[in-house]
């Protein structure tokens, strides 16, 4: 399991991407879920645990994803670009929800 | 990351496992102890050592007390910087009294929440426990450790490192790698079911040690990989605190909704009520389940709003004959007992999700499958420490060809966390028997200097495994492994024999009157004495004999 091309920050800048990247996107993911579950009318705790079930298994996926992906780059853009995208989109539809409960 | 994605996974599961598997060796272990944590708590506190107990009347027993109680000096520094200016002398406005049982549990736990003026947010509330007698009301002394459910399970999902939560992210984390390294397991070994059902215990320790990795992995694999999950998914709410920051005008308005629909109130109205009867509000909440078809036992009680005219009391069943825990809640308003709400059957992800939790925190009553747990748990450790050991076999001729130390700093750390937390374990337990009733003035008290113990002794360890693992770094078997192993043996062999000594509680008693907490703590660690002098024998054996030269050039081609 030694490699002569592995550098230090190789193994740092996947290391990031992985832990991160897949943190900010299982964030959006989890956000955008409740949010979306709950708007369409899901229970808000049902929509909080179901959102965390299916988002923790995401985190596992894009961590592996990161590491085994040929290249780096499109996946930090993915993982963190789509994570952002997702967080942004829940706290539109949180303000979609509030204005017309108002 | 590699050219080649099986390379790859293998990269990981090599180095994350190696650095995480540390950590995931101390969950796994106190996670197994944490299945009996109130059997632990009988065996450590010999004045609880009764049956369990009904919860007993509220209206004569439980509310004099609670209205006794007030946040201790830890709670109070706590929360001070929580407020603005100094705080009370007494705190005044219970939020919330609540009192917790369970089958296993012969004492009753209750904590009172109370408002902090000036506090900087208004929910913040400051909290005083106690732990009574349920028979008598009686205190148990501040002093005493539940070593079991105060020490060890917390070890188990932050290795009671509180500042800033930074010991459930490490556990997260690690629970996260563990999933990782279970996939990537799968995933690099090419003959997977032929590997499973292959152990050759008499072939090089490093064949043998990956052997039993692979078996411990794959065998309990459900069950690795279940709880790793499940564990994340109770914290998930810490992890990602979406809810608490991103969501909380979402959260806050469904809370909001949710007091008008359910009728709970979410606030105090400022108006003060007294209070009616809850032993007649308990009464009626069990007729209820009994009519329901589910008579049971009240496992948490709690008063919400004490004192004013939204008070209303929850009484919540003991959830001991299925795997969801409290559940089937009824309330009633406070003030004149009369029925609120009575909880709706749960939601399918309610259930599902209760389901994967619950299965986690087992608080039923299923003994056969504690034993399972344990099992499962510490084969979780087998495969690790096995995993430590194969690393350690697989580069220490190597290391040692080069003179670089890192096999031996790994099997150091391997011995460290393997036999120095039973050294530890049972360093704690063996003081909890011999420290005075009360610690002489100038001392911590009693349950922090078994904390001191337990960690002190640890570091002994670690220091002794360091020392003692020099062979390594010369391509030999450390004797540390071997001298950590019969240190084992006689701590396991010292703690039943001190609890005989100090409580006259010895086997032959306990098991003759079928008192299991006891006698289930003492059996376990005279089997984990018998099977820790078996190791030491083995290594010896080891030690002596010579590699065959066969074998040397068998690992050559596998490494």
């Amino acid at each position: 399991m030694t490699s002569t091309t592995l550098t230090h920050r190789h193994i740092a800048s996947r290391t990031a991407v992985a832990l991160l990247g897949g943190y900010v996107f299982t964030w959006g993911l989890i956000a955008l879920g409740v949010a979306l579950l709950y708007s369409a009318g899901m229970e808000f705790h049902d929509a909080e645990h179901l959102s965390y079930i299916v988002g923790l298994l995401a985190f596992l996926l894009a961590f592996l994803v990161a590491f085994a992906a040929r290249g780096l780059r499109r996946v930090a853009l993915v993982l963190v670009g789509g994570g952002a995208l997702m967080a942004a989109a829940a706290s539109w539809v949180q303000g979609l929800i509030i204005a017309a409960g108002a | 990351m590699f050219a080649n994605f099986r390379h790859t996974m293998a990269w990981l599961h090599t180095w994350f496992g190696l650095a995480l598997g540390l950590v995931l060796m101390v969950v796994f272990f106190f996670g197994s102890l944490s299945v009996f944590d109130r059997e632990i708590d009988r065996w450590a506190i010999p004045d609880t050592r009764y049956e369990p107990q009904p919860m007993p009347s509220f209206d004569k027993m439980l509310a004099p007390i609670f209205k006794d109680m007030q946040p201790d000096a830890a709670a109070r520094a706590m929360t001070a910087p929580l407020a603005d200016g100094p705080l009370p002398e007494r705190f005044d406005t219970p939020r919330s009294w609540g009192a917790y049982t369970t089958h296993r549990d012969p004492v009753l736990l209750l904590f009172a929440g109370y408002e902090v003026p000036h506090a900087k947010d208004h929910e913040t509330a400051i909290w005083a426990n106690r732990t009574v007698d349920p028979r008598t009301g009686e205190a148990l002394p501040v002093d005493r450790l539940k070593v079991g459910s105060e020490f060890f399970y917390p070890l188990h999902y932050s290795l009671t490192l509180d500042w800033k939560n930074i010991g459930y992210w490490i556990v997260g984390f690690s629970a996260l790698m563990m999933l990782m390294a279970l996939v990537t397991g799968v995933i690099m070994h090419r003959k997977f079911f032929r590997e499973l059902f292959t152990f050759r215990p008499h072939k090089s320790t490093q064949r043998s040690m990956l052997d039993l990795h692979n078996l411990t992995g794959v065998v309990a694999l459900p069950f690795h990989f279940f709880f790793a999950f499940t564990g994340l998914v109770i914290f998930a709410y810490i992890y990602f605190p979406v809810m608490h920051t991103q969501l909380t005008p979402l959260h806050d308005r469904h809370e909001q909704l949710e007091a008008k629909e359910t009728g709970l109130p979410h606030d105090r109205a400022g108006v003060a009520a007294p209070l009616a009867s809850v032993d007649a509000m308990v009464a009626e909440a069990q007729r209820r389940w009994a009519a329901k078809g589910m008579a049971g036992d009240v496992g948490y009680l709690n008063i919400q709003h004490v004192g004013d005219a939204n008070s209303y009391v929850s009484v919540y069943r003991a959830g001991t004959d299925r795997v969801q825990l409290a559940g089937e809640g009824i309330h009633f308003k406070a003030s004149t007992g009369e029925l609120l709400r009575e909880d709706p059957p749960p939601t399918v992800v309610a259930r599902i999700n209760e389901f994967l939790t619950g299965l986690h925190l087992q608080h039923f009553k299923h003994w056969l499958l504690r034993w399972l747990y344990v099992l499962g748990g510490l084969s979780g450790c087998a495969c690790i420490a096995t995993g430590l050991f194969f690393f350690v076999e697989k580069r220490k001729r190597h290391h040692a060809k080069q003179g670089v130390s890192g096999a031996r700093i790994v099997d150091a750390l391997a011995v460290t966390v393997v036999t120095g937390m039973l050294v530890a374990t049972l360093s704690m337990l063996i003081a909890n028997r011999l420290l005075p009733d009360v610690m002489p003035a100038g001392w911590p008290l009693r349950g922090a200097m078994e904390k001191t113990i337990f960690w002190g002794s640890w570091l002994v360890a670690g220091a002794h495994a360091y020392l003692r693992t020099a062979a390594v770094a010369a391509g030999r078997l450390a004797p540390a492994w071997r001298e950590q192993c019969l240190a084992v043996a006689a701590l396991a062999v010292a703690a039943p024999l001190m609890n005989w000594i100090t409580t006259g509680d010895h086997l032959l008693r306990t098991i003759g009157s079928g008192y299991w907490p006891v006698a289930g703590a003492d059996l376990f660690m005279l089997a984990g004495a018998a099977l820790a002098v078996l190791a030491a024998r083995k290594l010896q054996q080891r030690a002596e004999r010579p590699l065959a030269v066969k074998n040397v050039a068998l690992e050559a081609k596998h490494a």
